[in-house]
């Protein structure tokens, strides 16, 4: 999941990029709105934390012109103003959510890993895929009730694969979720990943078709 | 018309000198009225008397003769009041000769009373003559005959002043009469004057109240060109009171802006961290953001406090709160319902209603299974207190409400009554707080949907 953090105050973007990578997330970090909006108009994210007050270009109109040019991903706004009528400012502007500052990382997390699942359909924090299971309060996947070992990047393409199950999921589309924007995109790493999950779960769940990505499916005995 | 007011001044003012005036003029022109009668009577008698003394004349130098035609017929009536008498002096023999009003009766003399003759030699005085009548009396001294036999004699005519007397009476009925009539129509264009006069003044305080109760921003009513400074005068001190609220709420927001962001780094750098210095540092910023969403709480209210009442309209503020709701907790898939009729308008400040009904109907949103309702009614006016006519809010929910010792207190500052939801846990404490500021009431209730209902109780706009 690829996730921007738009924020001008330094020492606050930094916890942010560090807490989402943390978590899981494949981070992006603009300074200003300028630099916000390009990131956002021109790369996939699948959640953006935008911060109201930023240089250059207030927040609200970033979100505003997103919109206008039908960039749909979710928005959590986040601003230190926190009265009703701001918070009815940013939802109108096409916000999806609303955290004030100061805040609980853990609450934005939490706030981040609805959105996501809203976006991909999932109503529960938990998704399950035949014996698969990720649970997106811990990051922790387990197989029939035992937890599975995965490094970060392995966690993100399942989760990934996860949070689009049955459907199938181009590696491009792969690469611009997974990766940061500055990541050395070479598709043959997600090849690589996809083989060390299918050493890890049951192979036939991730199923390559051919010339259009991969498909996570819970029939793994299809033939 | 009250007695401290600027009419009654006025009023008072023109009716004393009313009052004071029209019975000195009066008195002034029944005397000059007077005056004239009494001369013009007196010059009739001059002009009898002269007649009467010629007419002796012509019957002799040596003694007097009855005139024979005087040319008055009131001599001939007996006592008639109107006499003559001719009357031979320093108490020498002779007739006295009568007018036949007179019979033998005697008009008493000016000479006898010691009245100075004037320059034509005449005396005239006012006198008690027989049967109790008042008599006006001109006498003339004439002397008959010439050396030893010189004899004056008192020639005098004689009016009654009973017919003068009543003609003043039936002027002075007449002229205070009309000049009554005067004082009271006087008194009347002085009130319509003052009415009039006084009118853009009730106009002005029409205004002002309008912009008191919120349904104006400055005073546009049409004022005569005197009071017209004033009107431009007030309108620049309530823009200018405006502009000091907009002003004072911008640097309360830039200041929140300041402090929150430094707040949030400090406090997820400190959680960060497990030593005791970063556990201080959580809970210090901790305090220092309850005290700083206080504070900022309190810059607000005192920003409002003293502004000119506005009208805020509650549909249209509820209907942008619940959008948003609706769109933060989609997951939930909330039916909200509203009742709101156009006529209930709160009294007061936009970003107050929505402050207190976003954070009511965010409370409800959390905690609701699937249902959050909003309802807004004027009260009826013996409910409220005083003259201010009320408007019940009502935010319920079917979530699992609270238990009755939470209800009796809901409002403690920054104490959360659930802890499992995020939030400041000051929702409850700023709604109160505004409410108050308002003289209106916030209270906890069951929810006839099971859960919780909030009912706020603010000022109507009517």
């Amino acid at each position: 999941m690829r996730v921007l953090v738009v924020e001008d105050d330094r020492d606050l973007n930094r916890q942010l990029v560090t807490a989402l990578t943390d978590a899981g997330y494949a981070v992006d970090a603009a300074f200003d709105g300028e630099e916000g909006y390009f990131l956002g108009e021109t790369e996939p994210y699948d959640v953006v934390i935008l911060d109201t007050g930023l240089p250059k270009m207030d927040g609200i109109s970033v979100l505003e012109q997103w919109r206008r040019a039908e960039r749909n991903m979710p928005v959590i706004i986040l601003t230190a103003r926190d009265r009703w009528s701001d918070k009815v400012t940013g939802m109108d502007a096409g916000a999806d959510d609303y955290v004030a500052k100061p805040f609980h990382m853990e609450e934005l997390l939490a706030r981040i890993r609805a959105q996501v699942r809203r976006a991909s359909g999932h109503a529960k924090s938990d998704i399950e895929c035949g014996p698969l299971r990720l649970d997106t309060k811990t990051a922790r996947v387990t197989l029939s009730g035992q937890p599975i070992k995965l490094t970060s990047h392995e966690y993100r393409l399942l989760a990934y694969l996860m949070h689009h199950n049955e459907r199938v999921v181009s590696r491009t589309e792969l690469v611009e979720h997974l990766y940061e924007q500055d990541f050395d995109r070479d598709s043959n790493t997600i090849e690589v990943f996809i083989g060390r999950l299918r050493k890890k779960i049951p192979p036939d769940m991730i199923k390559t078709i051919r010339g259009l990505g991969y498909r996570l499916s819970e029939e793994s005995d299809e033939n | 018309m009250k007695t401290n007011s600027l009419a009654f001044r006025l009023f008072a003012t023109a009716a004393a000198w009313v009052l004071l005036v029209l019975p000195i003029a009066g008195a002034i022109i029944y005397s000059l009225y007077r005056q004239e009668v009494e001369v013009s009577f007196d010059r009739r008698l001059s002009v009898l008397l002269t007649v009467v003394l010629s007419d002796t004349i012509d019957h002799g130098e040596n003694e007097p003769g009855a005139p024979k035609d005087v040319g008055e017929p009131l001599f001939e009536i007996t006592h008639s009041g109107w006499y003559w008498q001719i009357k031979p002096l320093d108490g020498k023999a002779g007739e006295t000769i009568r007018s036949r009003s007179l019979a033998d009766l005697t008009i008493p003399l000016p000479s006898e009373h010691n009245i100075e003759p004037n320059e034509r030699e005449m005396r005239l005085a006012s006198l008690d003559g027989p049967l109790e009548q008042k008599l006006r009396v001109a006498e003339t001294i004439y002397v008959f005959g010439d050396g030893k036999k010189a004899q004056r004699y008192s020639v005098a005519v004689a009016g009654t002043l009973g017919e003068v007397e009543t003609s003043l009476q039936h002027f002075r009925a007449r002229l205070a009469m009309a000049l009554a009539l005067a004082g009271i129509g006087l008194l009347a264009v002085t009130l319509f004057q003052i009415r009039f006069g006084l009118f853009p003044l009730q106009k002005m305080e029409q205004g002002l109240s309008a912009i008191r109760s919120g349904e104006a921003s400055r005073l546009d009513v049409r004022l005569p060109q005197e009071i017209e400074p004033l009107q431009h005068e007030l309108n620049a001190l309530l823009k200018s009171n405006q502009d000091i609220v907009e002003r004072a709420r911008t640097h309360v927001g830039n200041l929140a802006h300041a402090l929150k962001t430094p707040l949030a780094v400090m406090t997820n750098e400190a959680r960060e961290d497990i030593t005791p210095l970063a556990r201080k540092v959580a809970e210090q910023t901790e305090i220092m953001t309850t005290q700083v969403n206080l504070y900022l709480d309190r810059a607000r209210m005192a920003a409002r406090i003293g502004v000119i009442g506005r009208v805020t309209e509650v549909r249209p503020v509820s209907e942008s709160i619940i959008r948003a709701l609706e769109r933060i907790h989609r997951d939930k898939q909330l039916s909200f319902s509203m009742d709101c009729p156009p006529g209930a308008r709160f009294q007061g400040e936009r970003q107050d209603l929505e402050e207190m009904l976003g954070n009511l109907l965010d409370n409800a949103s959390k905690w609701a299974r699937s249902k959050v309702a909003l309802a807004a009614a004027p009260l009826p006016p013996s409910a409220g207190n005083g003259s201010i006519s009320w408007l019940e809010i009502r935010v319920d929910d079917d979530g699992p409400g609270l238990t009755a010792e939470q209800i009796a207190d809901p409002v403690r500052r920054g104490r959360r009554l659930d802890e499992t939801k995020p939030g400041s846990g000051l929702g409850h404490s700023i709604v109160a707080d505004l409410a108050h500021s308002y003289s209106g009431k916030f209270e906890l209730a069951p929810s006839e949907f099971g859960g919780l209902s909030a009912r706020l109780t603010l000022p109507l706009a009517t």
